[in-house]
């Protein structure tokens, strides 16, 4: 030990600590390198310890707290370390400097940047050890790309992380992919993931738009404010505001936000600031047993950050061609260790979209919103939450929608042992919405309340069981009456159990369960599934489900005016069977890849038809339906600063008309899906604190029907990119979106021109204190 | 759409040319938290044989570190004790040992070695989930991409383990 060298580099840089050790490594392994990141670090190193004499000295001039020449004159007056040679290792070039710490006792001087070629020399003739040329010249390879992305591309090496303290070292962002526990019954199901950094590096701003980053979605934005989300197909025609889209089951910190007034979402209410999303859980295929009714094609899960993780004030500004203004405020803090809160607001205002003839389409829109988290985890069991917001918009179409909503909710977690809980959950919440040209004003109160209770039976069974209550009460009002009752308050009672039996520990796992459901159209209803998980090797699964669930009618189904007098069976609901077969792989611990197939037999789907006698549309259930996929999704971590993740969905479904009274091309109403969809997203952080990051999608034909003048949308490739720059509290961000051509549809309306989406940027600026 | 299959076949191409070339950082940082307890944990010299034994480091199970944990205990010394590191397959392999890793794909192990070794000095570490509150000393795990501890000092006090206040007060306490 004793005859070991020791090089003391005094240098804030650690760029330059990192070339430095490369090279001292490359001249002689044996010598130890010693770093200190200013003068006082040195000194504080020095003095520290009585034995601590290094053989060489190097000192940066440049540096914080002491400089590199007051460095010199405190290290010149050691005694210790009186005959240790000290050299300058700086940019500098200035003759007078060189002289002047010459004068000042440095033995000589060694201008950054060297190339590690020189450097490697200048250390092995210090050294007395020949360099080898062969390995310098390898090492100057391996050193370009380390000089370009030291700080976040290389893995520290061990030495160095062996330096940092503990506080530093719990700072460190370590890569370790999906290590997040799975949720019991996502293992065997087609989940696929959204991590709040996913999000917040998408150049997008809203929420759906977000959701275009799953790629076993499929999000169609018909407009400037109108959105339809799917999986798995049955994005509906859209109509005011929505679509008929009905199959999905999209829930926000566990409240649905599916409006029982046509079984769709209003996705331009849906707002959760992107920074606060936790995640977001896209399960494709039936979540019936678990999530209730309408979880037919799957299961969108938006999950927002806890308000422990929100602390400091945020704000932002953004401006922008389609976006054009955006502003975000939010403030979080806490009482004590146990009680977190955040508040929040934001406000944007988007332009409106374009027709193909480049004329405005007229539907700009504006929203602007506020709400609170709070979160209390005292000592003992049990943790609560608190949390709800409020906004208020309008939107154009033609004429002016107004729209504005409340929600309220609380949860209580209760652990009761490390192998049973409960959670209890309420929430209020009310929508409405004056939309128009049709002038209907639509009012949705909703009540639910949510117990779970999950427990272990023996050692091989998980039982998940739960309870609910949903009262919706909705009333609309419109000049010509659409709806009959106009008022009418729905109840829904449902129940779930599920258990989870582990047949052979660690390797086969069976699920099964059943949701059962009461609801005042169509009375009991239940939904089992069952699925089976096998565990090949630690890091392959394949697994395969099969399920059942229905869609219960909505208003638009059962209350519509037009439909009340007629002599018809009333609507009932949609049911599936879906087959799944699923495979899960990680090949390397960067890399996870997993491919999921369905085919899924649709009953009672919901038609048009027309009466007997005079020809009057109706609803039925006449339609059947097959459809069948390939979803494929991989995340591909290429280096510490770049990462790849994305996917392809391929989907197909046939009809089957049960009559000849439903209108021909019926199905185009229900269901308007491309076949083949695509999704890349590369996350890049480069050096400077740079971040730039690129989104590109691929979206087949969408088949419109000519009897029911809905037109095709051509197939189109999207690129969105963004480029963001942080120094110090301050981020400045540039985002674009549709880089590749003007403007394009995504959605056709019957009998409406389609409205285009134009290229569009924007840019940001953020603080945080 | 040939395009966009193009894209695809590039990307599972890389997935699957260059997939080795990186190993997990995050065992590389948890080998120093491991290297960095022996100097905030006390251990009661009894524990030791002699003056100059070893101090080891015990991993049970799957080994996640590779050659990371030995770069970095490698020279190093606790107090007298020349830090070296240990594997074991089984409970029953587990002799004289210092601090015992356990890694989180044993978890069905935890409560069966906890019983074992609740009374000897032996610091148990693990990433497993809720490993302090099953009874483990410190567990470790992740949020936000970064590593974090949670600390069980009841569990501490039975293994006759001091910690420094400086560890304590960055770890969550149960």
């Amino acid at each position: 030990m004793l005859s070991q060298k020791t090089i003391l580099l005094i240098d804030d840089d650690s760029d330059d600590q990192e070339i430095f050790s490369n090279a001292l490594k490359r001249s002689d392994k044996s010598v130890k390198c010693v770093f200190a990141n200013d003068g006082i670090h040195a000194l504080e190193k020095i003095n520290a310890e009585k034995e601590f004499v290094p053989d060489f000295i190097f000192i940066d001039l440049n540096m914080p707290r002491m400089n590199g020449q007051e460095c010199l004159v405190n290290i010149k007056k050691i005694d210790k370390l009186k005959n240790v040679p000290v050299y300058i290792y700086s940019t500098s070039m200035d003759p007078l400097t060189i002289a002047a710490n010459k004068k000042l006792g440095a033995n000589d001087f060694i201008v950054k940047p060297a190339s590690m070629m020189e450097l490697t020399a200048v250390l092995s003739k210090l050294l007395k050890r020949p360099a080898v040329f062969l390995s310098m010249a390898m090492m100057l390879l391996a050193a370009i790309p380390q000089k370009i992305f030291a700080q976040k591309t290389t893995l520290p090496p061990v030495s160095k992380l062996k330096k940092l303290s503990v506080e530093q070292l719990m700072n460190i962002e370590v890569t370790s992919v999906s290590k997040t526990p799975q949720k019991l019954a996502e293992v065997a199901s087609a989940i696929q993931v959204l991590t709040g950094d996913d999000i917040k590096r998408s150049p997008t701003t809203l929420m759906p738009e977000v959701l275009r980053l799953a790629p076993n979605l499929q999000v169609t934005r018909a407009g400037a404010h109108d959105w339809a989300v799917t999986a798995r197909g049955f994005n509906g025609a859209p109509i005011s505001n929505s679509s008929l889209a009905d199959k999905l089951l999209v829930t926000i910190d566990g409240r649905a936000v599916y409006n029982p007034l046509f079984g769709g979402v209003y996705w331009d209410v849906q707002g959760v600031m992107k920074d606060d999303i936790d995640r977001i859980e896209v399960v494709s295929g039936p979540g019936g047993t678990l999530w209730g009714a309408n979880a037919v094609n799957g299961v969108i899960n938006v999950i927002s950050k806890n308000a422990k993780e929100t602390q400091g004030f945020t704000a932002s500004a953004a401006y922008g061609t389609f976006l054009k203004d955006g502003f975000t405020l939010r403030y979080g803090s806490h009482i004590d260790s146990t009680f977190y809160f955040r508040i929040f607001g934001n406000r944007f205002d988007f332009n409106s979209s374009n027709y193909k003839n480049g004329l405005s389409a007229d539907d700009k829109w504006n929203m602007t919103k506020g709400g609170f988290r709070m979160d209390y985890t005292p000592k003992g069991k049990s943790s609560f939450t608190l949390q709800g917001d409020l906004y208020t918009g309008n939107e154009d179409v033609g004429d002016s929608t107004q729209i504005n909503g409340q929600n309220l909710l609380g949860r209580w977690k209760y652990n009761i042992s490390q192998n049973a809980g409960l959670t209890f959950q309420a929430y209020f919440d009310r929508t409405w919405r004056n939309a128009k040209p049709d002038h209907l004003t639509d009012e949705v109160k909703t009540l639910d309340f949510d117990l779970q209770y999950n427990f272990r039976i023996a050692r091989f069974n998980r039982i998940l069981l739960g309870i609910g209550y949903r009262n919706l009460s909705d009333s609309t009002n419109s000049g010509i009456s659409r709806f009959t009752p106009a008022f009418r308050t729905l109840q829904l009672l449902s129940g779930f159990l599920q258990d989870q039996i582990t047949l052979i520990p660690k390797r086969l796992e069976l699920t099964i369960g059943s949701k059962f459901l009461h609801n005042d159209y169509t009375h009991f209803e239940w939904q089992p599934s069952a699925r089976l998980a096998w565990t090949v090797t630690e890091k392959n699964t394949l697994w395969t489900a099969v399920s059942r669930a229905v869609r219960v009618p909505s208003r638009f189904d059962r209350d519509l005016t037009s439909i009340q007098d007629l002599d018809y069976p009333p609507v009932t609901s949609e049911r599936v069977i879906a087959y799944e077969l699923g495979y899960r792989t990680r090949p390397a611990e960067n890399v996870s890849i997993s491919v999921a197939t369905f085919y899924n037999n649709y009953d009672d789907l919901r038609s048009i038809d027309s009466t007997t006698f005079i020809n009057r549309r109706v609803l039925g259930n006449n339609l059947k339906a097959n459809s069948w996929g390939l979803e494929f999704s991989a995340n591909y971590i290429a280096t510490k600063w770049w990462r790849l993740r994305g996917g392809f969905t391929y989907m197909n479904k046939k009809f089957t008309y049960l009559t000849t009274r439903t209108i021909p091309d019926d199905d185009k109403f229900e269901a308007i899906d491309p076949k083949f969809t695509a999704t890349l997203q590369s996350i890049m952080d480069l050096p400077k604190n740079f971040e730039f990051d690129i989104v590109a999608r691929y979206v087949s034909k969408l088949e419109g029907s000519a009897s029911r003048v809905i037109p095709d949308i051509p197939a189109y490739f999207s690129l969105d990119a963004r480029i963001n720059w942080t120094y110090k509290n301050i981020s400045l961000g540039l985002s674009a979106q549709n880089l590749t051509d003007d403007s394009h549809p995504e959605f056709g309306s019957p009998r409406i021109e389609p409205r285009e989406l134009p290229r569009s940027i924007h840019a940001k600026i953020g603080f945080h204190f | 759409m040939k395009k966009a299959l193009g894209i695809f076949i590039v990307f599972i191409l890389l997935t699957t040319q260059f997939v080795k070339a990186q190993t997990a950082a995050e065992y590389q940082v948890k080998a120093v938290f491991l290297f960095n307890f022996t100097r905030f944990i006390d251990w009661p010299t009894t524990c030791f044989e002699a003056s100059n034994s070893p101090f080891v480091i015990g991993i049970l199970g799957n080994d996640p570190f590779g050659t990371y944990i030995d770069e970095t205990v490698n020279g190093e010394t606790a107090g007298q004790h020349p830090i070296i590191i240990k594997r074991y397959k089984t409970i029953k392999d587990i002799d004289n040992c210092q601090i015992l890793f356990i890694n989180s794909a044993e978890s069905e192990l935890i409560k069966p070695i906890l019983g074992e070794l609740k009374e000897k000095n032996i610091l148990t570490v693990s990433d497993a989930t809720n490993f302090a509150s099953l009874g483990g000393i410190i567990g470790f795990f992740i949020e936000n991409n970064k590593i974090k501890m949670q600390i069980n000092t009841d569990a501490a006090k039975a293994a006759s383990l001091s910690i420094s206040s400086k560890l304590l007060s960055l770890a969550k306490i149960l």
